[in-house]
């Protein structure tokens, strides 16, 4: 997780998107983060996937522009859930 | 005595300072299993490969990088793609200049009742595009072939096989371990299904490190299966990209070296590099092509003879320049410009012995000179002066 991540405050981030394996974790943060929506990478909460270890927490209420986005860069995920820090 | 190195179509050296810091930052402060979990070392480590798979998508042009794995040199990725897309009873075409890499994994799938036709190269070590369409057949269900043949650097018409292929419905494979890195490769327009390149030469990254990239889903089986950081809780390989081909922990720290290789790549352009390298090339032609002690090999001694036929020879011919001299064996030119010159070249037969038939130039090989993007035109005028000086003790 890099430094900046760090001081973001993940209860304001109520989305996560899982993902089969790590390349296309790793390729939707930097995506996103490229058009200045908010992503950062988090362990994968095993209660929602059992696939990859590594999860995308953003802000669910961009859901439909990240799908798009997504889709657009050929970054393939399993699926998107509403699933608020505990 | 100053040694010069001259021997980059085998492993690219020196490589820039950037491959070995990146390759340090990785041991010193990254060190992580990438995929494996959620914790910083562990994703600064898939960053390091998702990054490097980028930049070879952009000098590809890949359009989905997650389709290119990653392999620990450029004949295990032909294994793969070869063992993966030859059927029951399937035919394969290639040619007379692949290096064995391509020739044995034939070789062995013949004792299994695959058959394969060889398709002739002129003495150039070029294939012509007319002749790969004769040899397909209805079963034919691939077409292998070398970029640039690693004895000659005589680069094929990989467009002109492409159209063939592609209209005809059958894959092609695209050896370039001797031109990633080297000459502009584009796998949508020249129509390549699947490219073999190593990581070690004209990529300038470590060896142990090279990749294959997969543009169809006729190639569905991997040669291995095991972790991959995904499904962890299924026993079975997962069919998604790039882990199904890419089982166990991957090479880290020499993908790290292998990103900051292609970055250098990127930054100096390929064009810029083809062009250094074919402008060495018609120094090494003007010194030698006319001088009948040398009998030289490739498609500068197609064109070589008249200078202004040698436009674009960056495009035909790859850094390379196997040669002979007259009255003497590779192995005592080899021998001399190493122990005498401090010039460190490839001799004999380079794991190509077909090729090698091609030229005209089996049992004893040729006296393979390849520079690379950091060789001086300095370097070049020390190699004639050296193999000048040979030629002429020989003949007194």
């Amino acid at each position: 997780m890099s430094r900046r991540s760090k001081n973001i405050d993940l209860r304001t981030l109520e989305g996560v998107i899982t993902f089969f394996g790590s390349h296309h974790a790793i390729r939707a943060e930097g995506l996103l983060k490229r058009h200045e929506i908010t992503a950062v990478l988090i362990p994968g909460p095993r209660e929602i996937s059992p696939n990859c270890g590594v999860a995308v927490r953003f802000d669910f209420n961009r859901k439909e522009e990240v799908r798009a986005l997504l889709q657009e860069h050929m970054v393939h995920f399993e699926d998107m859930h509403h699933y608020p820090e505990r | 005595m100053k040694t010069l190195y001259l021997d980059n179509a085998a492993t690219s050296w020196p490589k820039p300072k950037s491959v070995l810091e990146s390759m340090r930052l990785f041991f010193i402060k990254g060190g992580g299993n990438p995929g494996r979990s959620g914790h910083g070392r562990s994703i600064g480590a898939a960053r390091i490969v998702v990054q490097t798979r980028e930049l070879l998508a952009c000098l590809l042009n890949v359009r989905d990088s997650s389709k290119i794995v990653f392999t620990k040199n450029a004949t295990e990725a032909l294994n793969i793609a070869i063992y993966g897309l030859v059927g029951e009873g399937g035919h394969i075409v290639t040619s007379s200049m692949e290096h064995n890499s391509v020739m044995r994994p034939l070789t062995d799938l013949q004792n299994y009742g695959r058959e394969v036709t060889v398709v002739q190269a002129n003495a150039a070590g070029t294939v012509n595009p007319d002749d790969v369409a004769r040899a397909l057949r209805e079963h034919t269900c691939l077409v292998v072939l070398t970029h640039a043949s690693n004895v000659t650097g005589a680069v094929n018409d990989i467009a002109g096989i492409g159209e063939v292929c592609r209209d005809r419905g059958v894959p092609l494979l695209i050896d370039a371990a001797q031109t990633a890195g080297c000459v502009p490769i584009d796998v949508e327009a020249m129509c390549i299904d699947f490219l073999a390149f190593s990581g070690h030469k004209g990529l300038l990254g470590p060896q142990g490190t090279g990749g294959l990239y997969i543009g169809s889903e006729r190639l569905s089986e991997p040669l291995m299966r095991g972790g991959t950081g995904s499904l962890s809780d299924r026993e079975e390989q997962p069919d998604f990209f790039p882990d199904r081909f890419e089982s166990g922990t991957l090479n880290v720290i020499g993908i790290a070296g292998l990103g900051a290789g292609v970055e250098y790549v990127l930054n100096r352009g390929i064009s810029a590099i083809a062009d250094h390298d074919g402008g060495l090339l018609q120094l090494f032609l003007d010194e030698l092509c006319n001088d009948r002690r040398y009998q030289l090999y490739g498609r500068c001694a197609e064109e070589g003879a008249q200078p202004e036929s040698r436009t674009d020879l960056c495009i035909k011919q790859t850094g390379v320049l196997s040669l002979n001299i007259a009255g003497l064996s590779p192995s005592k030119v080899g021998q001399t410009l190493d122990r005498e010159y401090g010039i460190q070249t490839r001799v004999g037969l380079h794991c190509a012995p077909s090729a090698h038939r091609t030229i005209g130039t089996f049992p004893d090989g040729t006296v393979r000179l390849s520079w690379g993007p950091f060789t001086t035109e300095k370097d070049v005028r020390r190699v004639v002066r050296a193999l000048h000086a040979i030629a002429e003790n020989e003949a007194t």
